[in-house]
């Protein structure tokens, strides 16, 4: 049977589909409540999940989670689970998802996951908003191949055909640092950078750590000149009560966006931030599915979204918080600071809303050993910008190939919390 | 921060054709990439069929939307002026059908002619793709379409008979007219003569059949709210338009007394408005009129209504193009309720509809209809059909 066929189609050859391997589907159960579709899904079934633990380092504190379906029609979809410090908890939460999918019809996306986010019943965490993610992530690599258009076309894309605006972390001390700094991010045309701010926030700061956090953003700016954006993240290690002030200081810097001022689970913490200054203020790497950005948006609390393609639910999610969004015109500015294949899957939807504002990438100007790795499995220079933009495949799908055996090299190496630091008095702070 | 203001105030669907002539020149300058590497999704030709129903007098306009691959695709729309005909056309002629939402950003000035763009690319994009427009977009997320259907008659007589009539269509839902508005605030006597025709309707069509009652904005706050109220325990499915969309202090009064749901937004075209209905919590079902709209549009507004756990019930008063995008369109969201088929009572009426997409019918059975099947809108359009029942003066 031709691609046409899983459709029902004329007969036309689209994507990559080959002849379906009707046997390797014969021993696989039907999903619960399949069946109400056999009239009116496409013959596209998954034949089976696959889920990869991937270490770079075998100390790595984030292992990348990567999911892949294989399809009866020989396509196969690739997915990200990452979830930092908590591998094992979302490669097994993946598993769980097992048989939601497995046997199922890949292109009925938002049917899946309504399924995962519903029949789990208490909604979702950052576990299970991560395992959804890959999951949606692989089943729209599926659908892209299997129609025949990269995923950004789908989604009605591009709205710059040059590709998808982003940035670097990138910092410096001294005049030297920030005049070299300069004079490289002009050279590869990089029109704005990331950077956080120095140590740990007491509840309540004193003068020495206020002016030493300002100071270092002040130098900052003087260093890099006016023209480049600065987005500054404070990672929720500051209280309302230091944000607060902090904000409002760097108010004559033009900042892009202060991000996480404060930890997200209290929208009215952080709106007494937001509502004293006018640093815009950028959110949401934290968050899970589009209900939990709606208070942020109706109390006007946020400028700026960051869900990430990785924990939000996948491109599912992460477009239908782009909508909401533009409703309020706020704009996005997707968090990816896992691996390769959930970076490349956020610049789909970046392409394709009309509210897309910058995409990160956890990387700085020059590649590192990481930026490697990405390039020997992908076989281009993944997440590296050109002229200040990340270009956009050209490939359906999620638009690049990627073998298992590439990924061996790499094993897992166990899950390892995040980075722990302390107060002077031994106390717990955020970093 | 940015200060919160409320959309409604900019509540406009009159939109000035000088703005519409500064909105395109701005989406035109902006720097919008041509189509190039899908050379073949390249639209040709924008051409549009202004139609009207023998009978009923109902007018509607297919769009038909030429690429350079031969594949042709099909929209529906309210009465589109020729000269925002020729507007659009400079802003799509030469760009890929892909970008669909690139450009219905481009052409939000112009709503009619923006919902009926996005819906034939969308079937150019199916009938590329070999795909129903629903899995396109990720269907689908359901089988068959719960449908509603309006009555009509001027008198309690008119609409039973009228019912009797539309139950044979295997529609279980029907849209109910309130009697015509005589005085603003007519009390306790507007409520007895509204309970009155739902009763006979009830009696009429039995336990099983349900309604919405439509004021079509007609009415005051105040009888709108007095009659939500009264009608709490006849379980209308929803009161439609209660009162104008002028205040949203009004409409929360409304909301706030009553537990009958409240549907509204067949003159919204920006989601901004609904965003400011839900966060007031003074809607129930969001009603975006489909040839306003189009399926993207309408997609966006309901991923809005789902964080809030409202459903989306489009208006559809238009042909039968319009009815197969939108049970495409209802078998891509999660949060689809019903959507609202306007089948004419006339038997010539919907000989025209029927012949227009080459014999599919519109039809249900038990309260739903089944999905259109095959590529793009999965609808054959009768193209000698479109020039038969082309309106003369047009």
């Amino acid at each position: 049977m031709t691609a046409a066929g899983f459709m029902g189609g004329l007969g036309v050859e689209r994507g990559q589909a080959a002849e379906p391997t009707g046997n390797a589907i014969a021993n696989i159960p039907i999903p619960l409540g399949a069946a109400a579709f056999r009239d009116v899904g496409s013959k596209f079934k998954i034949t089976d999940m696959k889920v990869f633990g991937v270490s770079l380092t075998p100390d790595s504190d984030r292992p990348y989670v990567f999911v892949k379906f294989e399809t009866n029609a020989g396509i196969v979809g690739w997915g990200e689970s990452t979830l930092e410090g908590k591998a094992g908890a979302v490669m097994a939460c993946v598993k769980d998802f097992r048989e939601f999918i497995v046997g199922s019809d890949p292109m009925q996306v938002e049917h899946h996951w309504q399924s995962m986010y519903v029949h789990s019943f208490y909604r979702a965490g950052p576990v299970m908003g991560s395992a959804i993610s890959g999951i949606d992530q692989a089943l729209w690599d599926i659908r892209g191949k299997a129609l025949g258009l990269p995923v950004y076309r789908l989604l009605g894309g591009p709205f710059d055909s040059r590709g998808v605006r982003g940035y670097y972390h990138a910092s410096g001390r001294t005049r030297e640092e920030l005049a070299r700094l300069r004079e490289n991010l002009l050279k590869h045309g990089i029109t704005c950078i990331k950077t956080g701010i120095p140590g740990s926030y007491e509840w309540i700061e004193t003068h020495a750590t206020l002016r030493r956090a300002v100071r270092s953003l002040e130098t900052l700016r003087e260093g890099i000149g006016p023209e480049i954006d600065i987005g500054v993240d404070f990672h929720a290690k500051t209280s309302p009560s230091v944000a607060s002030i902090l904000v409002k200081e760097v108010e004559p810097l033009n900042l892009l966006f202060v991000e996480e001022p404060c930890p997200p689970e209290n929208v009215k913490a952080m709106a007494r931030i937001a509502k004293r200054s006018t640093t815009p203020i950028a959110t949401g790497e934290r968050l899970i599915a589009s209900y939990s950005c709606r208070e942020l948006i109706e109390l006007g609390v946020v400028d700026i979204l960051q869900t990430d393609i990785n924990h939000v639910g996948g491109i599912t999610a992460l477009w239908k918080v782009a909508a909401m969004a533009e409703a309020s015109g706020i704009t996005l500015a997707p968090h990816a600071c896992e691996g390769p294949i959930g970076g490349l899957a956020t610049l789909h939807v970046d392409a394709a809303i009309p509210n897309f504002l910058v995409q990160e990438v956890c990387s700085g100007i020059e590649p590192g050993p990481k930026e490697k790795v990405w390039e020997e499995w992908l076989g281009f220079p993944a997440m590296r910008m050109v002229n200040g933009r990340f270009p956009l495949p050209d490939k359906p799908g999620l638009g690049f190939d990627l073998s298992e055996a590439a990924l061996k090299k790499y094993p897992f190496g166990g899950t390892r919390p995040m980075a722990r630091v302390f107060h002077k008095d031994g106390s717990v702070a955020a970093w | 921060m940015r200060f919160q203001q409320s959309n409604l105030t900019h509540l406009n669907p009159i939109v000035s054709r000088r703005s519409r002539l500064a909105a395109a020149t701005r989406a035109q300058t902006s720097a919008q990439p041509k189509a190039s590497r899908r050379d073949d999704l390249e639209i040709t030709d924008l051409r549009m069929f202004p139609l009207v129903e023998p009978v009923s007098r109902r007018r509607y306009t297919v769009l038909k939307v030429q690429t350079k691959s031969g594949i042709v695709g099909y929209g529906e729309t309210v009465v589109v002026h020729p000269e925002d005909l020729e507007l659009a056309k400079q802003l799509v002629l030469g760009r890929a059908a892909t970008a669909y939402e690139v450009l219905r950003q481009g052409l939000a000035a112009f709503p009619s002619l923006q919902a009926a763009v996005n819906m034939a690319l969308l079937d150019i994009l199916g009938q590329f793709s070999r795909a129903p427009i629903y899995q396109f977009l990720g269907g689908p997320t359901r089988n068959k379409a719960r449908v509603l259907m309006p009555l009509s008659g001027d008198s309690d007589g008119a609409l039973v008979a009228s019912l009797r009539g539309a139950q044979a269509t295997g529609i279980r839902a029907f849209v109910v007219p309130t009697p015509a508005s005589t005085a603003p605030n007519h009390g306790q006597s507007f409520v007895s003569v509204v309970r009155e025709r739902l009763e006979a309707l009830r009696t009429a069509g039995g336990e099983e059949v349900d309604f919405v009652l439509d004021a079509a904005g007609t009415l005051s706050p105040g009888d709108a709210a007095s009659l939500a109220a009264a009608l709490e325990r006849f379980h209308l499915l929803w009161f439609d338009e209660p009162c104008r969309l002028t205040s949203l202090t009004a409409l929360r009064k409304i909301a706030s007394e009553t537990v009958t749901p409240l549907g509204l937004g067949r003159h919204i075209y920006r989601s901004g408005d609904f965003q400011d209905l839900l966060r007031e919590d003074a809607i129930d079902v969001l009603r975006p009129d489909l040839a306003m709209n189009g399926l993207t549009q309408i997609r966006k507004m309901a991923a809005l209504a789902e964080s809030y756990y409202v459903a989306v019930a489009p208006f559809h008063a238009g042909g039968p193009i319009g009815t197969a995008a939108a049970l495409h369109l209802a078998a891509s969201l999660p949060n689809f309720f019903i959507q609202q088929i306007p089948i004419p009572v006339a038997e010539a009426d919907r000989k025209m509809r029927s012949d227009l997409v080459s014999g599919w019918e519109e039809r249900a059975q038990e309260g739903f209809a089944p999905l259109p099947a095959g590529s793009g809108l999965g609808v054959t359009i009768n193209e000698p059909a479109l020039e038969k029942y082309r309106l003369a003066d047009a």
